[in-house]
């Protein structure tokens, strides 16, 4: 099973001290109010979804967000995925409606 | 003034605002919050990436946003510990002039922008990277740097005192998005497909999608799938043999110039392969004399694109492909000479030239000198002393073991 995980903010079970900081050494910010974790530096990303991989136990995608219509969206399905060296990433992108409807184009464009 | 239809579409969609670049947007935040804020707990930025990402775009873009003054240093040619103290330092040590001005111009300050930090020399060599620390610990203005491979060893002590922001290849959709603003701008009847096929072969550089966007499109504004087939060749990376043999046998300059820049090999390589062959191509002395003009031209071209003047390309192909078009009609196929004879004869003497570097950094060390001051001023003398006595006490004072006093006494040259 894939656990996909939104960038903005995800919650994680109860984490050992030594994982804790690591997570925190690798980029990982955590907000006490909300107990959510969020990605503070994307330098280590791999490394982030490794480290969570092992964590959850399972295999860790992220969720896209389109710079054109704010929604969030899987890499699954995505016409580029064997090419993409930042597949699974949180990165944004823009989804594959988006790309290919030149009306919502004409209109993205209008509001810049 | 030059013609904004003449333009290069690189240079006319150039982003001039920070959410106009490409992609990165995450990288983008982290490095405007470190700009933004006058108190930085790191004193400079080192933003590290594949090429065409967006680096130096984005640093421009900002400085313009932000109305700051860019004081620019390309690294890769700048290398020496005095050069860069002579333009870094006036740059940092004090606020820009622009400040006290009467208003009419918005500049807050300077900012120092090293370009291509990994082309720096190291420690062993002139101080390139000491110095750049010493006046990152003492700039009194914001100091970013930018660089392809930032783990290669000369950059750890400038990666522990700088904000680490990644930039990773441009998306393909991001791209494809690009691309369909810029046609809808040119006017350009792009088919869907034929951008897909632009964005992917161009392997995340958005520079060089914008180039083939518009060598592709052409004075008839429509781009069909078919019209880019010619990509293909990117993707295959076609062999410098082939390459040469496709150069040499064209019989135009339009189509050599159009290969070249649908080729993918190394511009230097190639251009010392096309130096070598020129004399088998051309037997008479004067159309080889022209030839070697044109590849002379090609060469300063090359020289002042260096790493980022990219839009004197096509002056360099150009130059290039006239070399080869001196007299089409005499060309005759010849055996080819590859790799470069200058790469073979590095290759060769690749032992010959470790053995001359560690004696002189043995010298270096003892006489608190460079390798190269060693090299260039030390060498003859120490090799005329053990040419006459082989057991000098110098051999035992530089710690030079007998391979390398046989190799001083038996150098031809140095």
């Amino acid at each position: 099973m894939t656990i996909i995980l939104n960038s903005k903010g995800f919650k994680l079970p109860r984490l050992e001290r030594e994982k804790f900081i690591n997570l925190m050494h690798l980029g990982l910010d955590y907000n006490r109010n909300t107990m959510m974790f969020s990605i503070n530096s994307y330098n280590n990303i791999e490394k982030v979804i490794d480290e969570l991989s092992i964590i959850l136990g399972d295999d860790i995608v992220f969720h896209q967000s389109c710079v054109r219509c704010g929604k969030a969206f899987p890499c699954k399905g995505c016409n580029y995925i064997d090419v993409c060296t930042t597949k699974n990433l949180p990165f944004s992108c823009v989804c594959s409606q988006c790309l290919r409807d030149r009306k919502q184009f004409e209109e993205y464009l209008t509001k810049l | 003034m030059q013609k904004q239809t003449e333009l290069l579409w690189v240079e006319k969609y150039r982003p001039k605002k920070i959410e106009e670049v490409t992609g990165n947007d995450e990288a983008k935040v982290l490095f405007i919050e470190w700009l933004k804020n006058k108190r930085h707990t790191k004193k400079a930025v080192l933003l590290y990436g594949p090429a065409g990402v967006g680096k130096t775009t984005l640093v421009m873009a900002a400085a313009k946003e932000f109305n700051f003054t860019v004081i620019e240093m390309n690294a890769s040619d700048t290398r020496s510990e005095k050069a860069i103290n002579a333009v870094a330092k006036p740059a940092t040590a004090y606020k820009s002039l622009d400040s006290f001005s009467d208003g009419t111009n918005k500049s807050i300050g300077n900012i120092l922008f090293l370009d291509e930090v990994d082309g720096i020399a190291g420690n062993e060599d002139r101080g390139g990277v000491n110095a750049i620390l010493k006046i990152v610990e003492k700039s009194l203005v914001p100091v970013i740097m930018a660089a392809n491979d930032p783990d290669i060893g000369k950059l750890r002590p400038l990666k522990k005192v700088s904000l680490l922001v990644r930039f990773q290849q441009v998306r393909i959709p991001l791209i494809i998005a690009l691309l369909q603003k810029i046609c809808l701008l040119e006017h350009v009847k792009a088919e869907f497909e034929a951008l897909e096929r632009i964005a992917q072969n161009s392997r995340g550089d958005v520079r060089s999608a914008i180039n083939d966007l518009q060598s592709l499109s052409g004075e008839n504004h429509s781009l069909t799938l078919q019209d880019t087939m010619m990509l293909h060749s990117r993707n295959k990376d076609i062999s410098i043999d082939e390459t040469l043999r496709r150069y040499f046998s064209t019989q135009s300059i339009a189509d050599t110039s159009s290969m070249l820049a649908f080729s993918s090999v190394d511009y230097d390589d190639f251009l010392l392969s096309v130096a070598d062959n020129l004399p088998k191509r051309y037997t008479d002395t004067a159309e080889l004399a022209r030839a070697y003009e044109y590849a002379s031209q090609a060469d300063m071209f090359r020289g002042r694109i260096g790493t980022e003047n990219w839009h004197l390309l096509k002056y360099f192909f150009n130059a290039l492909a006239k070399a080869s078009a001196v007299n089409p009609q005499s060309y005759k196929p010849f055996t080819f000479i590859t790799p470069p004879i200058r790469i073979i004869t590095l290759f060769w003497t690749k032992n010959k030239r470790n053995i001359l570097n560690n004696i002189c950094a043995k010298i270096g060390e003892q006489c608190h000198v460079s390798v190269e001051t060693a090299k260039l001023t030390f060498i003859p003398y120490v090799r005329l002393m053990l040419q006459r006595r082989r057991n000098h006490p110098i051999v035992s004072s530089f710690k030079l073991t007998p391979e390398e006093v046989n190799y001083i006494v038996t150098m031809g040259r140095y």
